[in-house]
């Protein structure tokens, strides 16, 4: 497994977030995150970033246990995970290419990262490239203020590809886009996991693209992970759980408590 | 949850066939006293004040003789060539120059020391602490007393105003700037973090091309305050059109001086109306 997660727990201010997650991704998969708002999802993306420090549990990349790493290396790991995110994070006035050249830093002296100009022609070919995977090459020196939804979040993914990630990490990347651009970013990150062989995993508020497009999906409510099957198996009872849990007086005892 | 404090407002009235939401307002017996307390102590302050600047109206009436003897000289304004107009144009382009290069020299200084007073890329409290200590200490002091500071290293003339400007601009376009970093979408930058990007390569990458409009907008902004600033440092000898209207002043050729302030007049149209067309390109 390429991102294996154990344990994974969180509070803020004595409220439980997440109770205990394990999951895993493969590489060459795409796996979905359902839940209610509230329930954990995007803590649990943000927790395996490390853009929230978790209370307890363990995060292995490719075998390698996070805390287990420290420095270089351990910077070196996380590096290996990318994130996608609702609201893009681009900046709309820099070129496509410049925004995913961007993506690079970690791989660019200082000096020559203080402005796009000084990029090495190397990186920025390999940013071209990865603008290509996601089928934007002749939007290259576009603004990525100019360009649609749909199209931008397609930069960003690009941006984690000049990363070099091979786990990428999507918090809802499509509930800001209209139907027909989240169905291209969904396909898009099913192709760059079954034909590149990243792990990608993504937290969506919509079931049915979940179903469609996710070879497996996993269910969080109040924290805890209520199912995790392959995306064919899901039923309509399994989705209920989580977004009418009234409806189920096994968590109406839960929610009383 | 928390109990509620105020009674609830909604009550069903009538029968179950025809029901109707009564409004109730919440009772706050406490909001009276708050307004007229601020009400007092606003009233109250302005009687201090008024005490305080020996505000007299009934001065301003029986002095009317006095205006008018004064306005009266200054018309009709003097727009002799040689005398007045050319050498007031003339210190007019200096007081522009003053203006631009307070502005422009200022930004190096301002730019760092605003990168360091903003919490979002200062890279330590105790830097932003400092950092905002020197932006305050050069806000605090006015432009004028940097001008007579200056004066007396390099001497009466233009440079000094430059000097002076650059001073005064540097901490409030620095805090200026700060501030807009501050409330830029921290969104970018996070993004370029969690892709192991360090502090210096999320700065330049993400939060500086982020706020470049707003920049640009307080620089211009800035630059028409110092236009009129560099005036006033003139009159204590900085040179420019306010040195010129000291003069006039000093030597009773009021037609003279309205016709310096005349020129100042068109400067200011003209610098505003020039900053607003490059804001309003810069917003398309």
């Amino acid at each position: 497994m390429l991102l294996s997660v154990q344990g994974l727990r969180k509070s803020f201010n004595g409220r439980n977030v997440l109770e205990g997650v394990d999951f895993s991704v493969a590489a060459g998969e795409l796996v979905a995150f359902l839940g209610a708002n509230g329930s954990g999802k995007s803590t649990t993306l943000r927790c395996v970033m490390g853009i929230t420090s978790p209370d307890s549990g363990s995060i292995r990349i490719d075998g390698a246990a996070l805390d287990s790493l420290q420095g270089r290396e351990l910077q070196q790991t996380r590096q290996r995970m990318a994130m996608i995110f609702q609201k893009i994070h681009l900046v709309p006035r820099r070129t496509a290419l410049d925004n995913v050249c961007a993506g690079a830093l970690s791989r660019i002296p200082t000096v020559r990262s203080l402005t796009p100009l000084l990029f090495p022609a190397d990186v920025q070919q390999e940013a071209l490239d990865c603008l290509d995977r996601v089928g934007l090459a002749d939007r290259a020196f576009d603004r990525v203020g100019r360009l649609s939804g749909g199209q931008q979040q397609r930069v960003a993914v690009a941006r984690a590809l000049c990363q070099r990630a091979d786990v990428v990490l999507a918090d809802e990347p499509v509930s800001a886009l209209d139907p027909h651009a989240a169905e291209q970013v969904m396909a898009l990150l099913r192709e760059l996991a079954h034909s590149e062989g990243l792990a990608v995993a993504a937290v969506l508020h919509q079931p049915d693209l979940a179903l469609r497009y996710a070879d497996r999906s996993i269910g969080l409510l109040q924290g805890s992970m209520t199912f995790d099957l392959p995306s064919t198996e899901i039923t309509a009872e399994h989705l209920d759980t989580l977004y009418a849990p009234d409806r189920n007086p096994s968590v109406d005892r839960t929610q009383a408590a | 949850m928390t109990p509620h404090t105020l009674t609830p407002a909604v009550v069903r009235r009538g029968s179950s066939a025809q029901t109707r939401v009564a409004l109730i307002r919440p009772k706050k017996p406490l909001r009276w006293i708050t307004t007229a307390a601020v009400a007092a102590a606003v009233v109250g302050l302005h009687a201090v004040a008024i005490e305080g600047t020996d505000f007299k109206p009934e001065l301003l009436v029986d002095g009317w003789k006095g205006m008018a003897a004064f306005i009266g000289d200054a018309f009709p304004p003097d727009l002799s060539w040689e005398k007045t107009l050319k050498p007031g144009l003339e210190a007019t382009l200096v007081t522009l120059w003053i203006g631009l290069l307070g502005t422009t020299l200022s930004v190096p200084f301002a730019l760092l020391l605003a990168a360091l007073a903003a919490e979002n890329t200062s890279p330590h409290r105790l830097v932003y602490q400092a950092a905002r200590a020197v932006l305050s200490f050069f806000r605090a002091v006015p432009d004028i007393v940097f001008a007579l500071i200056f004066v007396t290293a390099v001497g009466l003339g233009p440079f000094a105003g430059v000097l002076a400007l650059i001073c005064h601009n540097t901490g409030v376009m620095g805090k200026l700037w700060a501030e807009s970093m501050e409330e830029i979408d921290a969104g970018p930058q996070e993004a370029l973090r969690t892709a192991g990007a360090n502090r210096i390569q999320q700065v330049a990458n993400a939060t500086l091309p982020m706020v470049v409009p707003q920049f640009v907008g307080l620089l211009l902004y800035r630059f028409d305050v110092n236009v009129r600033s560099s005036l006033v440092l003139g009159l204590v000898g900085a040179g420019g059109i306010g040195l010129l209207i000291n003069q006039s002043i000093k030597s009773f050729q009021f037609d003279s001086m309205l016709t310096h302030i005349l020129i100042v007049l068109v400067l200011i149209i003209v610098v505003d109306q020039f900053s607003a067309w490059i804001r309003r390109r810069l917003a398309a």
